[in-house]
């Protein structure tokens, strides 16, 4: 039938190529400086935060749930971080792999209450997002850790590649890198996945669900405290308010980005590149109205109305599958 | 003017890369029971589907009483008549009887609100004409399995429907509920003038229940409105399968004498299992027979970690063992389980022939820092996949798009790549054609040779009778029952069933 069109052209991430490089085209066209040497810049700025949240938010999707603690969790493991550094003196390097494990343990206890009870992570997350948010406003008495060591803020605001780009994009790509290596090449990356499209298939083919879950769930929390720490790099402070009330600020990227990749809300899929170029034209809509200068509430309005088709798409993702089954 | 009520004729469907129905013919009779047989992807399916509108045909013509028609939703369908009761129950569990068979026309009073008085007697009306004993405000998830069943039928009737198509309505009911199931057919066609399309892979309830018979294969007529006089059980297989139907019959000889492999000894579980004793011998398959809720299904599911253990002891080679989790089982005592819902709990539908194929075998197969790649799974999977004829076009296909009998073989395919001792083998053959069912009594009795010890759970006596060495019989979650099998069908069976009515 149709097999001279290449697989890769049939595939969601190829539709968000050609999305990418229209908007690409329209904004260049239509405003002045989205391709200047500075916007590209605070572009690769933007869009690494984007890529990395949305990441964090898709290990967690894989399992058919959802991790809405995700800006507080990057903010109270960025703030940790900030303690570490400027009331602590501890080196960076280790103060980063501190912030890593702390976030990483934070997304163990989102885990582990939702294997334990039951219930959906929906209602975990939203009760440990208060939680973890209350808890580092009171520790931090709401106060921003603004001394940080010069070597880490200067990493923030590093410009490579003839200046074009932020080195917190190389990192966002990089773990794209590695987690799309987990997910295809390791047996671990298997069972995640496999737990997460059919529990209990998984559970009698003797993979520990439970387990798994967490995993991604700690998976989540690591990469939030990896956004939270290239945050705190990015403006060069940690900020409790840095991912707005409850770290809110967070929340519509991270779902935005696997959803537009094609990762399925029911769980069992997930596109690492999809997820990444997902980001990519969310961070382009972002920046080109802003550029148009269309105002603050109607690039909010536009994100809501994107992230509506993004789901629409995803149930005629699933009808699809179903429609194209050949059952007889 | 002809006396059908429904008449397809050269119907031909095609999907990507096959063609499901090929130039075939079905006609229904009015007031007639009709048998569509077939072996799974013989397009039987596709033939229903297109009937209830899920689907349009390529070519060819459907008449409802004598007037072309083509419907293009399943509502359509629904409005001209034409109800299906699927194998799945398709009942909202927290709405009451009543509620469920008003469903599309619920009765609304004065001030807009349904009107709870007239469900009630609306929907006692059906049921009475059903003769069922049913409280219309019943909840549905307190009805027994054979009751939703006969709910399901009652629902199709209030809609005024003439024509009703059943897919395998008799999977989950006893033998006396099938009675009453098909005693209520017979007088729904006599009295309300109703047709029905009658899906079954059980041949003695065709011969029981219906008056012709359409027969498809490879999506074409093997036969077309066969009286059901001139067929018997091997000229019906024939047509399905295109050969004879083989019998296969176990010819082994174990020494009960033995010590055995796997013991249980006085097990008592939290889903209510009572003092189970019972032990599996080396390279023995194990019979456990006994009705739908007889605690099988939930006692190997308890042996395998996943309901509690209250007390007793399980001894692998007369070591205690504790079994924590399947993957306990699997990784440490070698012990694998195949189960009955091969798309809930057997496969992951969504993902491809490969990685269902290979689920058992990563942790073996992992190499440093939990390196896997498809190849070393696919070397390992390979031979297993290509012993079992799985037919799939590579094994990067969606496991949903496979017909259910290559399911079902890649749900057997990966517990032999596992290399398991002791396989719990869970209704192995449901709604599996006979060609692959005969195939894998093959298999099973093949792989007990070869020194795999087997206990077997299936409700299908004739399968119990063909491959189990030994018989243990269970009811209400207790052993009632042991008996060394003869495979002489009338002695086995009566024996059994005189244990079951004890």
């Amino acid at each position: 039938m149709n097999n001279k069109i290449p697989n890769f052209v049939k595939t969601n991430q190829f539709g968000l190529l050609i999305l990418v490089i229209v908007f690409i085209c329209i904004f260049s066209f239509s405003t002045d400086g989205f391709t200047s040497r500075f916007n590209i810049y605070a572009l690769s700025r933007v869009v690494a935060l984007d890529i990395m949240i949305g990441l964090a938010m898709m290990v967690v999707i894989l399992t058919g749930g959802l991790n809405l603690s995700l800006g507080a969790l990057g903010v109270s493991a960025a703030m940790f971080g900030g303690w570490c550094m400027e009331s602590m003196g501890i080196p960076i390097s280790i103060t980063i792999i501190l912030v890593l494990a702390f976030g990483s343990f934070l997304g163990w206890i989102n885990g582990f209450v939702t294997v334990r009870t039951g219930v959906h992570s929906f209602i975990v997350t939203l009760a440990t997002m208060s939680i973890y948010f209350g808890f580092m406003t009171l520790l931090t008495e709401a106060e921003a850790f603004r001394k940080l060591p010069e070597a880490f803020t200067d990493f923030g605001s590093l410009k490579l590649f003839n200046k074009y780009i932020s080195p917190l994009l190389i990192i966002s790509v990089l773990t794209c890198f590695v987690l799309y290596y987990i997910f295809k090449y390791t047996d671990i990356g298997r069972k995640l996945i496999a737990a997460g499209a059919n529990p209990d298939a998984a559970e009698l083919s003797g993979i520990s669900v439970d387990r798994m879950f967490i995993y991604c769930h700690m998976l989540s929390g690591f990469l939030a405290a990896l956004a939270g720490i290239m945050l705190t790099a990015r403006i060069g402070a940690a900020i409790p308010s840095m991912a707005g009330h409850l770290g809110f600020d967070w929340l519509l990227p991270a779902f935005l980005a696997p959803v537009l990749g094609g990762t399925l809300l029911s769980g069992g899929k997930v596109t690492v590149f999809g997820t990444m170029l997902g980001a990519i034209l969310v961070t382009l809509i972002n920046n080109g109205l802003y550029l148009i200068d269309v105002g603050e509430f109607w690039v909010r309005f536009f994100l809501g109305i994107i992230l509506l088709g993004a789901v629409l798409l995803d149930r005629a993702r699933e009808y699809f599958t179903v429609k194209n089954s050949i059952v007889s | 003017m002809s006396d059908y009520i429904l008449e397809l004729n050269n119907i031909t469907k095609n999907f990507p890369g096959v063609k499901a129905l090929d130039n075939a013919n079905f006609r229904l009779k009015k007031k007639s029971i009709h048998a569509l047989l077939g072996e799974n992807g013989a397009g039987k399916s596709t033939l229903i589907k297109i009937i209830t509108g899920v689907y349009n045909q390529n070519e060819g013509k459907l008449f409802l009483n004598n007037q072309e028609k083509s419907f293009s939703s399943p509502n359509e369908a629904m409005n001209a008549g034409i109800s299906v009761v699927h194998q799945e129950r398709n009942l909202i569990r927290r709405f009451s009887v009543g509620e469920n068979l008003m469903l599309t026309n619920l009765p609304k009073n004065n001030l807009g609100l349904i009107d709870y008085n007239t469900v009630s007697k609306e929907s006692k009306k059906w049921l009475d004409i059903m003769e069922l004993d049913i409280d219309p405000n019943t909840i549905v998830s307190d009805l027994t399995v054979a009751k939703m069943q006969l709910c399901e039928i009652a629902k199709a009737l209030s809609l005024e429907s003439k024509i009703l198509l059943l897919d395998e309505p008799t999977s989950s009911l006893s033998p006396q509920d099938t009675k009453n199931l098909f005693a209520l057919l017979k007088r729904l066609v006599a009295e309300q003038d109703v047709s029905i399309v009658f899906v079954s892979h059980k041949l003695e309830e065709v011969f029981e229940i219906c008056d012709e018979v359409t027969v498809l294969r490879d999506g074409k007529n093997a036969c077309e409105s066969e009286q059901i006089t001139n067929l018997n059980r091997q000229k019906l297989v024939k047509l399905m399968i295109g050969r004879d139907e083989q019998i296969i019959k176990s010819k082994k000889n174990i020494d009960f004498t033995d010590e055995s492999l796997l013991d249980l000894q006085s097990i008592n579980t939290d889903l209510g299992h009572k003092n189970i004793n019972l032990n599996l011998k080396k390279g023995e398959i194990l019979g456990l027979y006994g009705l739908v809720g007889a605690g099988r299904t939930e006692l190997i599911k308890c042996v395998l970690g996943l309901d509690k253990i209250n007390s007793g002891q399980i001894l692998l080679n007369n070591k205690e063992i504790k079994i924590k989790s399947p993957k306990d089982a699997l990784e440490k005592y070698k012990i694998g389980y195949i189960s009955e819902d091969r798309k809930k709990e057997g496969l992951i539908l969504m993902h491809d022939v490969l990685s269902n194929a290979g689920i058992t075998v990563w942790s073996n197969l992992k190499k440093i820092l939990s390196f896997l790649n498809d190849s070393i799974v696919y070397n390992k999977v390979d031979p297993y996949v290509k012993q079992l004829e799985v037919k799939t076009p590579s094994y990067q296909q969606i496991v949903s798009n496979l017909s259910g009998g290559n399911q079902q073989k890649i749900s057997v395919a990966k517990w032999l790549a596992s290399g398991t001792d002791i396989l719990f083998i869970d209704e192995p053959t449901v709604g599996i054609d006979i060609k692959t069912k005969s195939y894998l009594h093959e298999l099973i009795i093949e792989l007990s040779l070869k020194g795999t010890s087997i206990i077997l759970i299936t409700s299908d006596m004739p399968e119990m009778i063909s491959l189990a060495d030994r018989i243990i019989t269970m009811k209400d979650f207790k052993v009632v029952g042991e008996t060394i099998n003869n495979h002489n069908y009338e002695e086995m069976s009566s024996s059994i069933m005189g244990n079951i009515h004890e």
